[in-house]
């Protein structure tokens, strides 16, 4: 079985952002950077399966974007993947999920791979549209948002986060194309002599112009950050008063005592 | 000129990061106050599952092969979150690292790896003894050769993590009328060893977690294949890998001097007097301008130390300096946050009073900073006769 874990190195969101001087991406500069959360669940998963299948699957895990990627690739190598491709494009932001999409089924096709791994979004852009585009474009079944999954003899049984809190059950053959969200497992930390051994395996760079054939299909127009909220309302009076002002608050401007 | 982590120090250090996080600063507090041993030891056999215990160690014994700036900033991390739980990964380190470089080919296959995978949840050192402290030459237990055994007598003093260490590195004298720092060997005692007692245990301002004990020998019988390294040459093997040892300790003062920092600050941008957010005072900004400038320039130290040792080059000038700056940085740091706290932040209903009880020892073991100041002025001396 061959496998393809696709990542993204996205900043610490904790950080604080600043938009870029074309107002269209956040100012990297002075950010940190980490493993998108939902690609960490891809990968645990991934490695997971190979541990569950003996260690016969090998794992190529793929990213695009500038030099710093590497880092995010690395972990993945250290949690267990065997081989990771960078795809070099300091201009990541500027493609469109369409686009993404098309590079990485543009790596995938021809390389034989029977199940492709990847978060549901990415913590960044969060359009939620490369995993089913890859999908599409391989002609291979997809499953989203998973919170459990299991495989055997080629079928995988995918459960899927639904509205509501409900869950469904999804049956997929392989060649597939899964999402995975929060609660799918646990990440490992990546023990430090993997770490470390990491470094020997390949790395394979492949510049994002060989791979890119397709044209924008949407453009980001402009990127803002939220209108700063008001300093709220503060209640005064006695405490009868006080109580009747709020559940007129409430009543009005909310939902929360209407019956359902 | 290069001042950025390659990409598996960042790695680690982003383990270590999110392990304390999750792991150790839950339980920080607790542990502070109150004796649970076994929670304590389990997060240690976590750390050596993933790595934490041999990170200058050769993969050959179990090892992480990481180097030593991997080491350092492992330290700080790891530190922020719980100093017991640091001190106690940095000694073992120690004990590692001294094996590694000292030991018979039989020595280091029998205890580093179970130092490394946690088998042993700890080395322990024992050096210091009631009236040798910092001048450790003048130590009185003693080692003599009786038959195929060592017989060792006297007792040991602040040993940490005596009563759950696997292996003890002692050092005794064993040339009563060798000049003074001559005639001192090491051995290799396992915990168990029939006449080591494990005796009372300090009560301690803080890093509560981690044991520190009372070693003795009363007649402690060990194999003569216990000696480690050349028959009377253990003083010189412990003043030499003493040095490493300072870069652990500085490496987690800092990161008790940043923990106390980032929540004192964050403290002060919230806290509000006279109608405004009291990091609107100079008062208070110089506070965290000078503390983090501080910290900044122990951590440059620290990382010049930490390379100079994995680049093969002398460091013991670099480790005394950066030991001695990060841990009297990182006691201002924790005397500000307390002062920026005011009265809150001498209660234990907020974390500053821990991290500047914790920091308060980071000035004293390893070698005090007195001994250090000797140290680097004797390496410049030097240049100057």
């Amino acid at each position: 079985m061959k496998i393809l874990v696709c990542i993204k190195q996205v900043p610490d969101m904790e950080s604080r952002f600043k938009l870029n001087s074309e107002g269209t991406w956040y100012d990297e500069s002075d950010l940190a950077f980490r493993m998108n959360e939902y690609d960490e669940y891809a990968v645990e998963q991934a490695v997971q399966l190979k541990e569950q299948l003996g260690g016969e699957p090998e794992i190529t895990v793929l990213s695009i974007g500038p030099d710093r990627v590497v880092e995010a690739l690395k972990k993945a190598l250290a949690m267990g993947a065997d081989r990771a491709v960078h795809v070099k494009d300091d201009k990541y932001y500027q493609k469109d999920p369409w686009q993404v999409a098309s590079v990485i089924a543009g790596h995938a096709a021809g390389q034989g791979y029977d199940l492709v791994f990847t978060g549901m979004q990415s913590q960044d852009r969060g359009s939620a549209q490369v995993g089913v585009t890859v999908a599409e474009l391989l002609g291979f079944g997809c499953a989203t948002t998973l919170v459990g999954f299991t495989y055997d003899a080629g079928v995988i049984m995918a459960k899927r986060e639904l509205e509501g809190g409900s869950k469904g059950v999804i049956k997929l053959k392989l060649p597939a194309v899964v999402t995975c969200q929060l609660g799918l497992n646990t990440p490992r930390y990546p023990t430090l002599p993997n770490i470390m051994k990491a470094k020997k395996k390949e790395i394979v760079v492949q510049a994002v112009s060989e791979l890119l054939k397709e044209a924008e299909v949407t453009g980001t127009g402009g990127m803002y950050p939220p209108a700063k909220r008001g300093g709220g309302i503060v209640i005064e009076g006695e405490v009868n008063d006080q109580l009747d002002k709020l559940m007129r608050i409430l009543k009005e401007k909310t939902t929360v005592l209407r019956a359902a | 000129m290069f001042l950025e982590l390659n990409e598996e120090q960042k790695l680690i250090q982003e383990t270590a990061r999110e392990f304390a996080k999750a792991q150790l600063e839950p339980l920080a507090a607790r542990l502070d106050r109150e004796d649970d041993r076994p929670a304590f030891l389990a997060n240690l056999k976590k750390l050596a599952e993933l790595g934490f215990m041999g990170l200058n160690v050769s993969a050959e014994y179990g090892g992480s092969e990481a180097g030593v700036v991997a080491f350092s900033v492992a330290m700080t991390e790891i530190a922020r979150a719980c100093a017991s739980t640091a001190v106690t990964v940095s000694v073992n380190n120690m004990v590692c690292e001294v094996i590694q470089a000292i030991g018979s080919a039989e020595q280091k296959k029998k205890y580093i790896p179970r130092i490394c995978s946690g088998e042993y949840p700890a080395g322990a050192f024992a050096l210091t003894e009631t009236g040798a402290g910092s001048d450790p030459a003048g130590m009185t237990t003693s080692a003599v050769a009786e038959g195929d055994q060592w017989v060792l007598n006297g007792s040991k003093i602040f040993i940490t993590s005596a009563p759950y260490a696997g292996v003890f590195v002692v050092w005794a004298v064993t040339d009563k009328d060798a000049p003074k720092g001559k005639g001192i060997s090491c051995f290799l005692v396992e915990q168990g060893a029939p006449g080591l007692v494990i005796g009372k245990q300090e009560e301690k301002t803080g890093q509560h977690a981690s044991a520190t004990c009372e070693v003795i020998f009363d007649n402690c019988r060990i194999p003569k294949d216990a000696l480690m390294g050349k028959l009377n040459d253990g003083f010189r093997i412990a003043v030499g890998e003493l040095a490493g040892g300072r870069i652990g300790i500085g490496s987690l003062g800092l990161g008790v001097g940043l923990a106390a920092m980032d929540f004192a600050t964050k403290y002060a941008s919230e806290r509000v007097q006279f109608g405004q957010k009291i990091t609107n005072f100079q008062a208070i900004q110089w506070m965290v301008a000078e503390a983090y400038t501080e910290l900044e320039a122990a951590r440059l130290l620290l990382m010049q130390a930490a390379y100079r040792k994995d680049a093969g080059k002398s460091f013991a000038k670099e480790a005394s300096m950066a030991k001695m700056y990060a841990t009297e940085a990182a006691n201002r740091a924790c005397y500000s946050a307390v002062q920026m706290l005011g009265g809150y932040g001498y209660t234990r209903d907020f974390p500053v009073e821990r991290y500047a009880r914790d920091a308060r020892i980071t000035a004293i073991y390893e070698g005090t900073n007195e001994i250090q100041r000797v140290i680097i002025a004797r390496e410049i001396l030097r240049n100057f006769n």
